[in-house]
């Protein structure tokens, strides 16, 4: 919201403050302001200039060459804008001015080979407004040389003020004045009305039923006769112009100049093409078809609150006024509307109909129910002034159920427990009282405090605390140096994750963070997914149902990079539906934390000392198999093999605790990797870390190292291709002597002269006891024995020996 | 005679010695001092000819000579060999070595680590939950009430009518206080959704750290004291701050930190709007009517809480300045952290 320094004047003596003093105690109560335009330093090197002569620019068709005369010299300009003509005043930029929408400064240059010295401005260059159809003609009546600061009265400040939802009594001058006079402990001053009122008797005039009183509480109307609908004069258009509205006509200025005075939102109506001198205020019965005053159609839903006439709708309470009923021209006799509209529902409408309006931003905050009056008289007497208007006599103010001030009790003790500081009681009524509120004693420690209607957000004893705290400033708040901390466990529902990162890190894995809105094709790879009722756009319009098709995204796009040999991890929720309606409770879906490792490209890269090796099953196979033997869940997990392809794997593995499956991954169909333009291998694996979490061990225990030798004993058999390693591997460990502690493949081989259906599979075994030294003897006779099994259960061949 | 022999041949011996290098001088030097017909047994041969009563003297004072360089010619001689058997391979020390690749961590959650460790030093407790969130955690506990324009801070996406894409991490805060009587003292950290357009200044998804801190005697003063903390471990003991009054619904007094700029040091730039201070966590006392939701004693109980954003504390710290990097997952940007 802008405001005018100058405006809020009006309302708060500021003098010997300075600017910033003003903008740092705003920011630092609350108001924060965003931007601070000083017209006096902004424009203090603009002058009124008078262009003398023009001339086609021999080299460009749009350009036109001007003589200026800036006061003193004719200067030889260049100017880009069609509109420019001799004879004009116009707002020129001398050599080393700095253009305010730019931040560029004006040098001498030559334009397509012609000298410019200077130049010719637009509203916009100005930042006056986003004007750029051509430049800023002015009066003829300035005097060339003249700063345009004295010319356009370009001195005031406009601060730029972010305010807070909860703060609907600063979205006006005089809003921010009350707040400025209890920060600089000064009188806000609220200018007195008087009304010359002719003695025609309103009521004969005109007349208002509220048939929908919970959201329109208080509706006041005044009516002006024979007004005059003209151009606002200088000061009005000035005073709006520097707040970035523009001028329409004297009526709608006036209304509007209220509005950002005191914050109460205004409608002027013509009167007399209100049916029956009538207003209605009424909810719709059905849905309807309204032309608001922007000449825009627009679709009523069912209860929505009008504003209506004798017979037909006139305008969206507190959203917009009709087309029907508008202020124009010919316009004699006006009724003014100043009404409090329950703010749900003035949201309610705003929202819907996505019209968000100066008058439904503050009514939907929360207007002054008892602000509409003094409004309304304002707004009266204005128009009496600059439009001639003869005020007629009397109010019609609709307000059954008067809403008064809130009455809280305030405890000293209590604003001492919650800011830890002690506010002097003094201190803190002199604070409310300058906020406007009223206080009475009750005792020592309490007081009552009145808080008039302007203030809808303070309602409770901790909404003073806070007034307290922000006017006397958050810095006065102290700043311990020492915390109690109590010795009882600290928990840590992250600490999982981080072993986890740790160990994918290690293992030589990047990590990385995919975004979860993704398009409802990669979302359904991997299952049921959810919806998103509102996307942002049609490739974010579904949640992921696992991390794989993220994960691809991200390989597609190093590849396309030129990075082809990747190893990533993630870790991040997904989620899937499991009801087909609507979601309307937790167990309509499943969202689970899930680990994802995946590899494509080269293992190992080709180095002047080493192979370069592409990254296989087996590689992934292993990394899972140490990363699990990081976290302790090596050898309590079964693995189950699918050599053959799934929706999304070619062949792939699991691995499950006691029937329930942790996780799966193996190689990725090529299908599935067409679809994110990947063409090379990839394999994953996917853990869920909700499940893992709950079945890991966090206890570790220690075995003592081996004192006694192993005895290593080799042996290789020829076997048919279609015996697995791990069978051949379990049965040894059935039928061996409990002597045999490890069983392991140390190599495999095929070729032609073993046969085009038998391959070669070569074991170490180990054997030992932790509590005694082995005999030759009995290792042989136990290895001896195993080959004969072997070779008999599995149709072998012992190889070479 | 002969002892002044004994003197310049051990000279001569010394400085010989000093310019060996290869198997060839040691040879060479061999040949000069100790072969037959070398130096040192020339001494000895001179020896027959010294008179009666020098000869027991200069006899044992040329065995010491003896022994002496023959004891540093062989170590000498030995070290030569040795190290000459390397050079033999001829190694080339300056091949690069096996390169190793080592992970990383994503730098978000790096910067994440980081302020945990702080938090957990300052006695926090760190706690989880859901990103698909009801609107009852997400808005309503939170002192959100329906039609109310304060949810306009927070563009939301929907899955349903009653269920969406948490908007911070708060939520974790009431489903802590639902669980556990006070003192809860925890940080909650993770990822949240916000429906706004992706720009290089703000993304549709990113994360949070959510902090809360309930006991008898929790004070302002100890919000500020404990976030100065964090603060200045966080970006530097020299660091400026100051704390401004904003609005969240659910704290009351509200307040937002700022702390100098790190890029003009508070004289004013584009990174900071020309402000010199950069907001950097939100921040207030805990709303009584937060309390009501999760049946707390607001009399007996008070609380602060705050929140920040993670990307944007690393797009300050490491002059990243579009925040989209974060989530592009190109491994060259990867690999720097
Ligand atoms: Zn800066």
């Amino acid at each position: 919201m802008k405001i005018s320094l100058s405006w809020i004047k009006e309302f708060v003596d500021l003098s010997r403050i300075s600017t910033e003093e003003i903008v740092s105690q705003l920011t630092m109560s609350g108001l924060e302001v965003e931007d601070v335009v000083d017209q006096t330093n902004l424009y203090k090197n603009f002058i009124v200039g008078f262009v003398k002569e023009t001339e086609k620019h021999p080299n460009a068709d749009k350009l036109t060459i001007c003589k200026v005369f800036d006061g003193k010299d004719d200067l030889q300009v260049i100017c880009g804008a069609s509109n420019v003509k001799a004879g004009q005043k116009i707002v020129f930029a001398p050599i080393g001015t700095e253009i305010p929408n730019g931040n560029f400064v004006i040098k001498k240059a030559k334009i397509r080979g012609v000298e410019s010295n200077g130049m010719i401005c637009a509203e916009d260059e100005l930042l006056l407004s986003d004007d750029h159809s051509g430049i800023m003609v002015l009066d003829e009546k300035f005097e060339a040389g003249k700063p345009i600061t004295e010319a356009l009265n370009l001195n005031d400040v406009i601060l730029e003020i972010a305010i807070t939802p909860n703060r609907p009594d600063a979205l006006s001058h005089i809003g921010v004045a009350r707040d400025l006079a209890a920060l600089f402990d000064r009188d806000l001053i609220i200018p007195e009305l008087k009304l010359n009122e002719t003695n025609d008797d309103i009521n004969k005039l005109a007349s208002v039923v509220i048939e929908d009183i919970v959201n329109c509480p208080r509706y006041i109307a005044k009516v002006v006769k024979d007004v005059q609908i003209i151009e606002s004069p200088k000061w009005l258009k000035d005073r709006l112009e520097k707040i970035g509205l523009r001028p329409r006509n004297n009526i709608v200025d006036i209304t509007n100049l209220v509005l950002h005075e005191c914050g109460q939102p205004l409608h002027a109506f013509d009167l007399d093409k209100l049916n029956g001198h009538k207003i209605v205020v009424k909810s719709t019965k059905s849905e309807i078809v309204f032309t608001t005053l922007d000449s825009k159609e627009r679709k009523l839903p069912l209860n929505t609150l009008m504003i209506c006439d004798g017979k037909r709708e006139v305008a969206i309470a507190g959203v917009m006024g009709g087309e029907n009923s508008e202020i124009t021209e010919t316009t004699k006799n006006i009724l003014i509307e100043s009404a409090y509209f329950h703010p749900s529902s003035i949201r309610k409408t705003s929202k819907t109909l996505g019209l968000s309006t100066d008058a439904s931003y503050r009514f939907e905050r929360g207007t002054d129910p008892n602000i509409t009056k003094y409004a309304a008289e304002r707004c009266a007497q204005l128009v009496a002034e600059l439009a001639e208007g003869k005020i007629a006599n009397g109010i019609i103010d609709v307000y059954p159920n008067v809403i008064n001030p809130k009455e809280i009790e305030l405890r000293f003790s209590r604003t001492t427990k919650i800011l830890g500081y002690e506010v002097a009681p003094d201190k803190i009524k002199n604070i409310l009282s300058r906020l406007g509120l009223a206080i009475k004693v009750l005792d020592e420690d309490k007081l009552l405090v009145s808080v008039p209607t302007f203030r809808p957000d303070i309602e409770r004893e901790i909404d003073l605390i806070e007034e307290i705290a922000r006017i006397n400033g958050y810095d006065n708040i102290p700043t311990v140096s020492k915390i109690n901390i109590t010795l009882e466990k600290k928990t840590d529902e992250t600490e999982f994750d981080e072993k986890i990162r740790q160990t994918a890190t290690a293992l030589g894995f990047f990590e990385m963070i995919n975004n979860p809105l993704q398009t409802e094709n990669d979302a359904k790879l991997t299952g049921n997914p959810i919806r998103i009722a509102n996307p942002l756009s049609a490739d974010m319009e579904c949640l992921r149902t696992s991390l794989i098709s993220g994960a691809l995204i991200t390989i597609s796009k190093n590849i396309r990079q030129g990075v082809k040999d990747l190893k990533f991890f993630e870790i991040g929720d997904s989620f899937k539906r499991i009801c087909d309606g609507e979601i309307k409770s937790f167990s309509d879906f499943t969202e689970t934390q899930n680990l994802l490792l995946v590899i494509s490209g080269k293992e190992v890269v080709k180095g002047w000392n080493i192979e370069e090796k592409e990254s296989d099953f087996y590689l992934l196979k292993g990394l899972i198999d140490s990363f699990l033997s990081k976290i302790s869940l090596d050898n309590v997990l079964i693995d189950s093999y699918y050599s053959t392809a799934n929706e999304i794997y070619a062949y792939h593995l699991t691995k499950s605790f006691k029937e329930v499956e942790l996780g799966r991954g193996g190689k990725l169909k090529n299908e599935v990797l067409k679809q994110f333009d990947i063409n090379q291998d990839v394999y994953c694996f996917e853990f869920n870390l909700t499940v893992l979490k709950s079945v890991q061990s966090s206890t570790k225990t220690y075995t003592d190292p081996l004192k006694y030798p192993k005895i290593i004993r080799d042996f290789a058999f020829i076997l048919d291709k279609s015996v697995k390693y791990l069978d051949v591997k379990e049965f040894i460990k059935k039928k061996s002597s409990p002597l045999l502690k490890v069983v392991s493949v140390f190599d495999v081989f095929e070729s032609d002269s073993l046969g085009t259906d038998r391959k070669s599979l070569a074991f170490t075994l180990e054997y030992y006891d932790e509590s005694r030294t082995l005999t030759e003897d009995e290792v042989e006779k136990d290895f001896n024995n195993l080959i004969a099994l072997v070779t008999k259960e599995f149709n072998a061949q012992l190889r070479g020996k | 005679m002969l002892d002044k022999n004994i003197t310049e041949i051990k000279e001569s011996f010394y400085t010989d010695i000093k310019s060996v290098s290869s198997i060839k001088d040691v040879e060479e030097l061999r040949i000069k001092y100790f072969s037959r017909n070398g130096l040192v047994s020339q001494l000895f041969e001179d020896l027959k000819d010294v008179v009666k009563e020098e000869k027991p003297i200069l006899g044992k004072k040329l065995n010491l000579l003896r022994n002496e360089v023959s004891a540093y010619f062989e170590e000498v001689k030995e070290r030569i060999s040795s190290s000459n058997s390397n050079k033999e391979n001829e190694i080339d020390l300056t091949l690069p070595g096996k390169n190793y690749i080592v992970g990383s961590k994503h730098i978000l959650t790096q910067t994440l680590d980081e302020i945990k460790s702080i938090f957990k030093g300052l006695g926090f407790s760190v706690a989880n939950g859901p990103e698909l969130e009801s609107d009852y955690y997400n808005f309503e506990s939170l002192n959100f009430p329906a039609d109310h324009p304060a949810r306009d801070m927070q563009d939301t996406f929907f899955v349903s009518k009653e269920f969406l894409l948490r908007t911070h991490t708060t939520p974790v805060q009431i489903r802590l206080m639902e669980k556990q009587a006070p003192p809860v003292r925890a940080i909650m950290p993770g990822r949240v959704y916000r429906n706004e357009a992706v720009s290089a200044r703000s993304y549709c998804m990113f994360h949070q750290v959510d902090g809360i801190y309930v006991d008898t005697d929790v004070t302002f003063a100890e919000l500020k004291g404990t976030l100065v903390s964090f603060a200045k471990q966080f970006y530097g003991s020299d660091l400026k701050y100051r704390f401004r009054p904003s609005f969240f619904p659910f704290t009351e007094p509200s307040a937002e930190m700022d702390i100098t700029c790190y890029l003009c040091h508070g004289k004013g730039c584009k990174i900071c709007k020309n402000s010199g201070w950069l907001e950097i966590l939100g921040c207030g006392m805990v709303d009584p009517n937060v309390f009501k939701f999760v049946n707390y004693d607001s009399e007996k109980y008070t609380g602060y809480a705050f929140g920040m954003g993670i990307e944007r504390i690393a797009l300050l710290k490491y002059g990243i300045t579009d925040i989209r990097i974060f989530f592009d997952n190109d491994l060259r940007f990867l690999k720097q952290f």
